[in-house]
């Protein structure tokens, strides 16, 4: 049989804003080629044109609908390290308290992503259903639901509203109990475990080699998480550990990120215990010195860097941004070599890809 | 005298082929089953579903039907380079057969000792797993005649598909003719009088209802319309009237197939005399206990959309071959080996 050219995308039920082509012969995928560029908004280019603080709804929207608070820290850290700028103690803990809400929703919505690629509709509704408990968690604390622009140069915008901890905490409880339910409707489904393990194997040695970030290493078993090796923020001041899975198969891709979730329910419940009094922002002139920095976090999707280089001028002279999901792109080419047309959708979202953060 | 027949005959011959199970049966069971299949799905998914259509506030009852006066407005979109005479006779074609099966189903007992049923054949079984075996040809033509990769990679799958369910439906049958010593579907309620056939072969309606799952590509085993892969299966390019014919053929597919099982399993129309209905007519209250059976069948066949991931295409056969082909047998197996203590319990033989 001849080998056939499909072409999945960019408008394609799975394939988000985004194209694959692959050679099929007979239900065999030998080859895939990502196709990327769908979404580019010359991002770092712009960044050159505008001033540090006009940036910064612009830098969020690297990974504008998932994960923006994440994506902002590592921005406004090296903005904060060209200054040298000492950020007050209740800032760091707001914006930590930001950023791991914004894991929670951001992972929830890779789940839900996961299990519409296997074809169970019921798990789609129940994580998005609950995400938006965190979203509207968020909109009390930012104001807006996903694009919050609430991290800013030298602290935060607002403060905590009132009664915020104790909604938090409760909500925070109400998923702890509710990740059982997922893991009874999709991890311990027989089905979904016979469509997911073994599926999408990548190596510990295949993803170290191929650059992997995030939860994606951590699922094949390779310990790694900015959060610990150089922490940021206030990440040393709480006591969490990092999920690791053992086979490094779509199954554990998954199942990293839903244990992180409970990682990051323990981060928020001590951040919200802990966070001292004082003021939130530091206030300065967004006039950054002449220098240049490399920072990286650990977003939702896994390590962001930024490459700061300033000029001394309002605006920043280049600003190089290495996001998750392109890194992680390079394991879909490699793992998607010889395998069944049906597992192809589970590779991909396995993966938790987000192409607006490929293309930037 | 017309045809050959009698006034009463004839009224009742229109009955039939109109209205029960004829014509209309079908196409209200599609309509309450599209109902309540979005209702009850979204329900599991902590949705609301369709809300606002219909007599009865926030049910929705009438969506179905908006649904399908929309699509008929729609214009019908034949691809380029596609094969038109196919393509455009495929949809037809397809729900024809779908509803040809409800002809030979018989769905109740007359007081005067005969059936319920439009056309009444002593091979009703085999002209019945002969329509359903026409099905894969149906999809087949369509993704051919689309002329697109996605439809012929669906088509190839339901085709695909029919090894995997075919022969364990064909060996479970089998248990079931050796039960009752006969193709004639009403034979075959009659023989089930004093016991459901469930309860001699559960093993048998187990296989049975997996294969008609797959049969009815129902999830977990909707693998020709694999949405995240091939985008709807080969029904892909249909638009309007013509995917409309598409849908709802499936769903007299489901009508034929739950009652095929009631049948064969549930014993049919028997079931205490329902004392209203009983007075109007003995056939209503046969019919109530069809229906009845049917309803709970169609819950269980839908229930899987709702908790259950879809399989991968050479999952599926090796399920079928390995598993329910093996389980079929040996309920043949055991079947034939416990026939001294059942043959009496089987009534009308």
């Amino acid at each position: 049989m001849s080998v056939m050219k499909l072409s999945i995308g960019p408008q394609h039920p799975i394939s988000a804003h985004f194209r694959f082509l692959l050679d099929v012969d007979g239900d065999v995928v030998l080859k895939l080629e990502p196709d990327i560029g769908y979404t580019h908004r010359g991002i770092e280019k712009l960044a050159e044109k505008r001033t540090y603080l006009q940036n910064l709804p612009v830098i969020e929207r690297v990974n504008s609908y998932c994960d923006s608070a994440g994506t902002m820290l590592g921005y406004l850290e090296a903005i904060e390290e060209v200054m040298g700028l000492k950020v007050p103690e209740r800032a760091k803990y707001l914006r930590v308290i930001a950023a791991e809400l914004n894991r929670i929703a951001s992972h929830l919505y890779a789940a839900s992503l996961f299990s519409v690629a296997t074809g169970l509709e019921t798990m789609l509704m129940w994580t998005i259903n609950d995400r938006e408990l965190i979203l509207d968690l968020l909109e009390r604390l930012t104001g807006q639901r996903i694009t919050y622009t609430y991290q800013t140069i030298g602290g935060v915008r607002f403060d905590m509203p009132d009664g915020f901890k104790e909604e938090a905490l409760k909500r925070l409880d109400y998923l702890e109990k509710r990740t059982e339910d997922y893991y009874k409707m999709l991890l311990w489904n027989h089905t979904f475990q016979i469509r997911a393990r073994k599926v999408g194997i990548l190596k510990p040695s295949d993803a170290i080699k191929l650059g992997i970030v995030g939860p994606n290493l951590r699922a094949s078993g390779v310990r790694a998480d900015v959060r610990k090796d150089e922490p940021y923020e206030v990440y040393d001041k709480f006591d969490f550990s990092i999920p690791t899975g053992k086979n490094g198969d779509s199954y554990d891709r998954l199942e990293v990120r839903f244990k992180e979730v409970e990682q990051s329910i323990q981060i928020l419940r001590q951040a919200i215990k802990d966070i001292p009094k004082g003021p939130i922002k530091k206030w300065t002139q967004p006039i950054v010195p002449q220098g240049e920095a490399y920072t990286r976090v650990e977003a939702a999707r896994g390590e962001f860097g930024y490459y700061l280089v300033s000029d001394g001028t309002m605006k920043p002279y280049r600003l190089k941004i290495t996001p998750p999901s392109f890194r992680n792109l390079i394991a879909l080419p490699h793992l998607c070599r010889n395998v069944p047309l049906g597992d192809i959708p589970i590779i991909y979202i396995s993966l938790d890809l987000i192409p607006m953060d490929v293309d930037r | 005298m017309i045809l050959g027949l009698s006034f009463p005959q004839l009224i009742e011959l229109i009955l039939k082929v109109l209205i029960f199970p004829g014509l209309a049966f079908p196409l209200l069971f599609a309509m309450i089953v599209i109902w309540f299949e979005r209702k009850f799905l979204a329900r599991i998914m902590l949705r609301i579903g369709p809300l606002h259509v219909g007599p009865i506030n926030r049910t929705g009852l009438f969506q179905p039907i908006a649904d399908f006066l929309k699509l008929i407005q729609k214009e019908i979109i034949v691809p380029d380079n596609a094969n038109k005479f196919l393509y455009n006779i495929a949809p037809i074609i397809a729900a024809l057969v779908a509803s040809l099966s409800v002809a030979f189903i018989p769905y109740a007992l007359k007081p005067d000792g005969s059936y319920w049923v439009i056309y009444y054949t002593p091979l009703s079984l085999l002209v019945i797993l002969a329509i359903f075996t026409a099905r894969p040809f149906i999809m087949v033509a369509a993704g051919w005649a689309s002329n697109s990769k996605y439809c012929t990679i669906g088509a190839i799958r339901a085709a695909l598909q029919l090894l995997a369910y075919e022969v364990p439906i064909a060996l479970s049958l089998a248990s079931i003719v050796i039960m009752s010593g006969t193709f004639d579907l009403a034979k075959i309620v009659e023989a089930q009088s004093s016991i459901w056939f469930i309860i001699f072969q559960p093993i048998g309606f187990i296989v049975i209802l997996i294969a008609m799952m797959a049969e009815l590509s129902r999830r977990p085993f909707d693998i020709p319309f694999a949405e995240q892969e091939v985008v709807f299966g080969w029904p892909t390019e249909y638009t309007g009237a013509q995917f409309a014919l598409i849908m709802v053929s499936e769903y007299f597919d489901l009508c034929a197939v739950t009652s095929l099982i009631t049948v064969l399993f549930l014993g049919g129309w028997s079931g205490p005399a329902i004392p209203l209905l009983n007075d109007i007519s003995p056939i209503l209250s046969g019919i109530f206990w069809f229906l009845l059976k049917m309803a709970i069948l169609t819950v269980i066949i839908i229930m899987g959309r709702g908790i259950y991931p879809r399989l991968r295409i050479d999952q599926l056969l090796d399920a079928g071959w390995s598993v329910l082909i093996p389980l079929a047998i040996t309920q043949i197996i055991i079947t034939l080996l416990t026939a001294q203590w059942w043959l009496p319990l089987v009534g009308g033989v």
